[in-house]
């Protein structure tokens, strides 16, 4: 006769099955399947599965290959970090500066371009960091500068593109946190005597650094793993990790280099979940 | 401080809408190509747009899938938030960190992985494959978030209706849903929203039937023209006009 | 009550799935092709005159394109359109079907078009060829010495430095790099494609990006770049009309002609609807649509096109140089396997660089 609560454990049981099924079946399996082929190798155009090691050792060996697993990593280290130090003051102003009743506006207002279409917002960039582009139009339209500047096909259109998209979600993520911070803990400080900037740097910080940490490692998987922003604004003037197997899966239809390349992608962001994990809980976005 | 703050404000705001303001002046530009000088005002490029069958189908599809992926991941997580906020089952964290799992992996790599799943099973590409990604990458989101949002307050009410007689369907539906609706919607728009600029597993795992972004993709490689403007500046201002609606309705009530 | 056991094991969801994949309807064609097939002006009038559906998916590169073959099943496809040069490949690997050579107007194309080395394996014909054109040099007339655009060696000289774009195929690019060298395309292989590595790293060093056609014509529309190595008429055609101070041309030592051809896929579901359609896009009239496609322009192959087409169409797409032209360039390069992948990964070191 079935306890009550084996009865429970059933009903949890059935109620969670789905969502672990489909976990299983489209997710787990998938990249099992992606791990088999990135054993397989080429056989001049065909695919021969096998336990081949030569993918992992072309990945991590080829100095191309590696480069673009270097400017990956440079140009997400990059982005995380401008974006981090842009978007903490601007939840910072919105939350402390602007009344609060017209706070959720102004968030609202500093997420607006989400809703562009994601493939445009790169485009859109491009027109403005062009050679005559409306940005150098403006600057030497204003005397502010001579030449015009060479930004669009470069590292740096790359950046901007991405610190454009990701200011706005982490100002959403650390203007959550900066909000649930009673205004007591700042008071407590300053009746100690502490001066403005130091209770920012001890007390306000450290209590934010939980929404900034979650925040940067969102950025950090979402621009990793980003091919189109380098690939409309980068001008193919160097090549990122997700660039890279896109042009094997594209142009050479190498499917087993471009898993192996992938898993390789794959491990970057464990490792580099594993190393904030103990901050940052996703589960309580 | 305080102007600093503002000043601080305006640049910020300058830098977000930049690409956006562009995007929409040259979307009326009278000439055929998308960037200064403005050669005049027109509206010929939205014309275009809007008698293109090929971008109106795109549009449809887009919105269908987003519209049923984002159901689906969101049915599939509450229950799943549901049976682990509400019965202590053994491994609950492993099955947690499982449901979760997908949040921390590329979409290249989740779409891959359905790319090999698919050929090496013959499943033939299509909208439903591109679905079925959607649903992988937002069904985390809409567990979290349903997660979160149960609390004591509604685990009581759930464990009155059954003290009633409710069959667990009915607290579901009636008790556990109309409680946690802000947290839901909230879920499911953002779903919607996910899914309906989702590029790469969009693009790697449809066919003949594509959606917007896949479209737009190709109307971007075939060369450059202010309809990719107008096409951008349209989709803005239907999702602005989305947002803003729901913001006045669903959000506005759940915070009051 | 529901219990785990009633959960859908994952192998039948997939296998649901293999089964009721969309079903491919009575009439509806199935074509594999380039961009310029996906112009709604060339492909609505064999839809209405034949009341069908043309389902249309773009590839770029053969690779691509016989990956997507390969994970296809059979049927799935009824029409390819494919790189001329690439024919013998797409043979080899069973995905073409012979044509019968007199349901096709082979005696009314350019000769040096029929390609009969190219689209014929074993004396039996297996696509004809419908568009062509030319890499080469593109270049804004107003910002460069025009002069300087008939040598290959004047790119390299330092004068144009940082005002080049290379377009992104490795494929013509390199094989205008041996051109430029004085060797032939078809002298391209594992053993002299070292020698072109300098030369190409060179041109890397001058160039300011390497892009894909978009970004290319953006590039040179708006002052970007004044030069695209890679470019033609297929390039500068749809700018034409706009930007006027837009050319190319063919420099002394030569250049490269492309060529694309169409075929029936061996195995088709519809193969009289999809020979039909191959002989729509050889007609005069399906010949002159596709040589204005919106994707890019190219000359036609079929020559009674010519009595189709607008002068000033003629004019843009240059029809009466083509004697000079089709003398002076060369035939893409084509690689064997072992060849072409380290043509890429070449390639991929030099966009990395």
């Amino acid at each position: 006769m079935a306890t009550l609560a084996a009865r429970e454990r059933r009903l949890g049981w059935g109620l969670i099955a789905p969502a672990l099924v489909w976990t299983a079946a489209f997710f787990l399996l998938p990249f099992a399947a992606m791990l088999a082929l990135s054993f397989a190798h080429m056989e001049g155009r065909a695919i021969v599965s096998g336990l081949s090691l030569d993918n992992y050792a072309r990945a991590l060996g080829d100095p191309t290959m590696l480069k673009a697993l270097v400017n990956s990593l440079e140009i997400t280290a990059i982005v995380t970090l401008v974006s981090v130090l842009l978007a903490w003051p601007l939840a910072a102003t919105i939350a402390w500066t602007i009344p609060p009743r017209l706070q959720r506006l102004a968030l609202l207002l500093a997420v607006l371009p989400f809703w562009t279409s994601y493939v445009v917002r790169s485009y859109s960039w491009l027109l403005v960091l062009g050679k005559n582009g409306v940005l150098n139009k403006a600057l030497i339209g204003a005397g502010l500068l001579g030449e015009p500047l060479q930004l669009a096909s470069t590292r740096s259109a790359t950046v901007i593109g991405f610190v454009h998209f990701f200011v706005m979600l982490l100002t959403l993520t650390i203007y959550a946190n900066l909000v649930q911070l009673s205004p007591n803990y700042a008071r407590a400080a300053a009746d100690l005597g502490a001066s403005r900037l130091r209770v920012l740097w001890h007390v306000i910080l450290p209590l934010t650094l939980p929404g900034i940490l979650t925040g940067a490692f969102l950025t950090f998987v979402l621009c990793i793993g980003d091919y189109i922003t380098p690939q409309i604004l980068g001008g193919n003037t160097e090549l990122t990790l997700p660039q890279l197997i896109m042009l094997q899966l594209q142009r050479s239809g190498n499917f087993p280099l471009a898993s192996a390349l992938s898993v390789v992608l794959m491990a970057v962001v464990t490792l580099a979940y594993a190393a904030v994990a103990r901050w940052i809980r996703l589960d309580r976005l | 401080m305080k102007p600093l703050a503002w000043a601080y404000l305006a640049l910020a705001y300058v830098f977000i809408f930049l690409p956006v303001a562009v995007l929409v002046v040259f979307s009326f530009q009278d000439g055929r190509l998308p960037v200064p000088p403005l050669q005049g005002l027109s509206l010929r490029w939205y014309e275009k747009v809007l008698s293109d069958g090929d971008l109106m189908t795109a549009l449809g599809h887009s919105a269908l899938v987003a519209v049923i992926s984002s159901a689906l991941a969101l049915t599939l997580g509450f229950l799943a938030a549901h049976a682990l906020a509400r019965v202590h089952l053994p491994g609950s964290a492993v099955m947690r960190g499982l449901l979760i799992a997908p949040m921390t992996v590329s979409y290249l790599i989740i779409a891959l992985g359905l790319l090999a799943l698919f050929s090496q099973t013959g499943v033939r590409l299509s909208l439903w494959t591109a679905g079925i990604g959607h649903v992988v990458i937002n069904l985390p989101l809409c567990f979290a978030i349903s997660f979160a949002a149960m609390g004591d307050h509604q685990q009581a009410a759930e464990r009155a209706a059954r003290d009633l007689g409710a069959s667990e369907a009915q607290v579901l539906w009636h008790v556990s849903a109309p409680m946690l609706a802000p947290a839901l919607a909230a879920a499911f728009f953002l779903s919607v929203t996910f899914s309906w600029d989702e590029f790469i597993i969009a693009f790697l795992l449809t066919r003949f039937d594509v959606t917007l972004p896949v479209e737009i993709w190709s109307m971007l490689k075939s060369g450059l023209s202010p309809a990719t403007n107008a096409v951008g500046s349209l989709v803005f201002l239907v999702s602005v006009t989305l947002v803003v609606i729901l913001e006045l309705t669903t959000f506005r009530k759940g915070r009051a | 009550m529901p219990t785990p056991k009633a959960a859908l094991s994952p192998l039948a969801v997939l296998a649901v799935l293999a089964v009721t994949g969309p079903a491919r309807a009575e009439g509806e064609l199935n074509a594999l092709v380039w961009c310029d097939h996906t112009d709604p002006a060339l492909i609505e009038p064999f839809e209405t005159a034949n009341n069908v559906k043309v389902n249309l998916k773009e590839y770029e590169g053969t690779a691509a394109g016989m990956a997507i073959l390969e994970q296809s099943r059979p049927g799935d496809w009824d029409v390819l359109v494919i790189d001329a040069v690439d024919v013998h490949r797409a043979v080899e690997a069973g995905r073409l079907a012979p044509l019968d050579p007199a349901s096709l107007p082979q005696a009314d194309l350019f000769p040096e078009l029929v390609m009969a080395e190219n689209n014929q394996v074993g004396g039996k014909t297996y696509a004809i060829t419908e568009k062509f054109g030319y890499n080469t040099i593109s270049y804004d007339r107003t910002k460069v010495d025009p002069a300087d655009m008939e040598d290959w060696a004047a790119l390299t000289s330092g004068k144009y430095d940082g005002r080049i774009g290379i377009y992104d195929y490795y494929l013509p690019v390199l094989g205008l790099v041996a051109v430029g060298q004085g060797m032939k395309t078809s002298d391209i292989n594992a053993a002299t494609l070292p020698a072109l590595r300098d030369p190409l790293m060179k041109l890397r060093a001058a160039a300011k990006q390497v892009s894909d056609v978009v970004a290319s014509q953006t590039a040179l529309a708006t002052g970007e770049v004044d030069i695209i190595v890679g470019g033609g008429e297929w390039l500068t055609a749809v700018l034409a009309a706009d930007n006027p101070n837009l050319d190319w041309t063919i420099p002394r030592q030569g250049g490269l002609r492309w060529a694309q051809s169409i075929g029936v896929v061996q195995g088709a579901a519809h193969p009289d609807l999809a020979l039909k359609f191959v002989q729509y896009i050889l007609s005069p009239e399906g010949q002159a649509r596709l040589a204005t496609s919106s994707c890019y322009w190219g000359m036609p192959t079929n020559t009674r096109a010519g009595d189709v087409l607008t002068a000033e169409q003629k004019a843009v797409l240059r029809w009466d140089q083509q004697p000079d032209y089709l003398k002076r360039a060369q035939l893409y390069p084509i690689p064997d396997a072992a060849t072409d992948q380290a043509m890429q990964d070449l390639w991929t070191e030099m966009l990395n660089q």
